[in-house]
């Protein structure tokens, strides 16, 4: 990676400012993915609207990149790394936005279950999913910030690991609600947000996509398994027994 | 999308091929070891800092650095595999044959008719004046200057703005009909408008001629052209698509110059 600076340093802070903000919003989106799983945990009803409240300073701030990095292919037409950096942060920037939609959606879904508890334990499940996209969100933020396309690439093999651990809270869910159908309304609510959870795998693989791209100007080729195989999930009363 | 065939792109011709060109003014070595095919029918652009070699590369193509005492050129240059350094090619021939526009528009002191009609009267290349007055207005067409001078052809070409005396220069040169044309910066003393045209009308020639553009303008080189070499210090440093060169240059030379970075 070509660390020097440009002859138009205005150019460098314009760059470095895109960067920063991708940054404080990947920060924001962190946060909000720790905190639902706190409120879900403590069952904190406050803390939980206070997510919800809160994702309109994420869409802010992706609004605010928007705005920067057109005003910065019009006045500075980046060519080739500076290019393809502009371009990585406005997907980067789309993804990080919908993780934050996905973690407001979790954050509803806690005011819910504090009404009508779920079964022991599958809460515990839930909050280890969270913590493990958690910390891929960080090393894929990390990956962005250190322009490392090696970090990336792992990040995508990880999110393997994502898929299988929702497959298995998938078929736990589904336990639940066949031995107690009481437990229907709030195991459905844990499954979506053990969905929502997997789908923002999917948005952080989507983030090293481009720092790949970035980085190396190669796009990866998407021969990633995708172990989600919930789709072609058919359950009938006997199957699980 | 070609409907019928394989769909693959067919391989472009190659007009011009050089190897190894090693050019020296005295002890000076100012191009090392430059190897290069320029396709037909297409648009090349030379993009390079000051003072690496692109403008004297381009001016081997047409040997105008014959005419510099103490210029040396070394390698081969073909045209269309005929090597331009044979003995038996009449230089004035040549450059007939591979027209030069410059950076500044340097039209005669002669009317806009006169300016076009120098290269076929001197080559001898019509028989009539019915004959030259066509060919005239082909080459005046041909610049897209046509619709501007048709009824100013008796007026000084040096009378016309500064576009419109480029745009004079390349229909000079179109008129003997080259098959290819070597331009040397020619938007460089341009209005952005007169620019767009002259950009317009480099893009339209591809379809006839074999166009090789020296530009300082990053810009210019990935709006007009489809491949990219770019100098550095006498070398050639990259050669490739324009696309390649300005979405993911494989040098970290080319991608320090063309991104404004400190090289």
């Amino acid at each position: 990676m070509i660390e020097k600076e440009h002859i138009h340093s205005a150019f460098d802070r314009d760059l470095h400012n895109l960067q920063s903000s991708v940054m404080r919003m990947g920060g924001l989106v962190e946060a909000s993915i720790i905190n639902t799983s706190r409120a879900l945990a403590d069952n904190d009803e406050e803390l939980a609207r206070k997510i919800v409240d809160d994702d309109q300073l994420i869409d802010g701030l992706e609004s605010e990149v928007n705005l920067a990095a057109l005003e910065l292919l019009a006045l500075r037409q980046p060519i080739a790394q500076d290019l393809r950096f502009v371009f990585a942060v406005l997907k980067i920037a789309t993804n990080l936005e919908r993780i934050g939609d996905y973690s407001k959606n979790m954050a509803k879904r806690t005011t819910v279950l504090l009404k009508t508890p779920p079964p022991n334990g599958a809460v515990a499940s839930i909050r280890r999913l969270s913590h493990s996209v958690q910390v891929l969100l960080k090393d894929s933020l990390d990956s962005f910030a250190e322009r490392d396309a090696e970090k990336a690439r792992e990040i995508i093999v990880r999110d393997r690991d994502i898929d299988l651990m929702y497959n298995s809270l998938f078929r736990e869910f589904l336990t639940y609600m066949m031995e107690d159908p009481r437990s229907i309304t709030p195991a459905m609510h844990l499954h979506f947000m053990a969905k929502n959870l997997e789908r923002a795998g999917d948005h952080i693989t989507s983030v090293s996509e481009q720092v790949i791209f970035q980085v190396t100007g190669e796009m990866p080729k998407d021969d990633r398994l995708v172990e989600d195989t919930t789709s072609y999930e058919a359950v009938s009363m006997g199957a699980v027994n | 999308m070609n409907s019928h065939g394989t769909g693959e792109k067919p391989a472009a011709s190659v007009k011009i091929l050089a190897r190894d060109v090693n050019v020296h003014y005295g002890d000076k070595q100012a191009l090392n070891d430059v190897c290069v095919d320029v396709d037909d029918n297409a648009v090349t652009a030379f993009i390079g800092p000051s003072g690496c070699g692109k403008s004297t590369f381009l001016r081997c193509l047409n040997r105008m650095n014959d005419s510099i005492e103490s210029c040396r050129v070394e390698g081969r240059i073909e045209l269309d595999g005929e090597s331009i350094h044979d003995r038996s090619l009449d230089p004035v021939q040549l450059r007939a044959r591979v027209g030069m526009v410059f950076q500044k528009p340097n039209p005669f002191p002669k009317s806009v008719y006169d300016n076009v009609a120098y290269g076929p009267r001197i080559h001898g290349l019509v028989s009539s004046n019915q004959e030259l007055d066509e060919l005239v207005e082909a080459s005046l067409r041909g610049a897209a200057l046509w619709d501007e001078t048709r009824d100013r052809l008796r007026e000084p070409g040096t009378g016309l703005s500064g576009g419109q005396q480029q745009r004079l220069c390349i229909a000079r040169a179109i008129a003997t009909s080259p098959e290819v044309l070597l331009m040397d910066e020619p938007c460089s003393s341009l209005d952005p408008i007169a620019t767009s045209q002259i950009e317009e009308l480099i893009h339209n020639l591809r379809e006839k001629y074999c166009v090789v553009i020296v530009t300082h303008s990053m810009q210019q080189a990935a709006r007009v052209s489809q491949k990219t070499a770019f100098f550095h210090l006498g070398w050639l440093v990259e050669f490739n698509d324009t696309n390649e060169i300005f979405t993911n240059p494989r040098d970290e030379r080319t991608e320090s110059y063309i991104t404004g970075r400190i090289g």
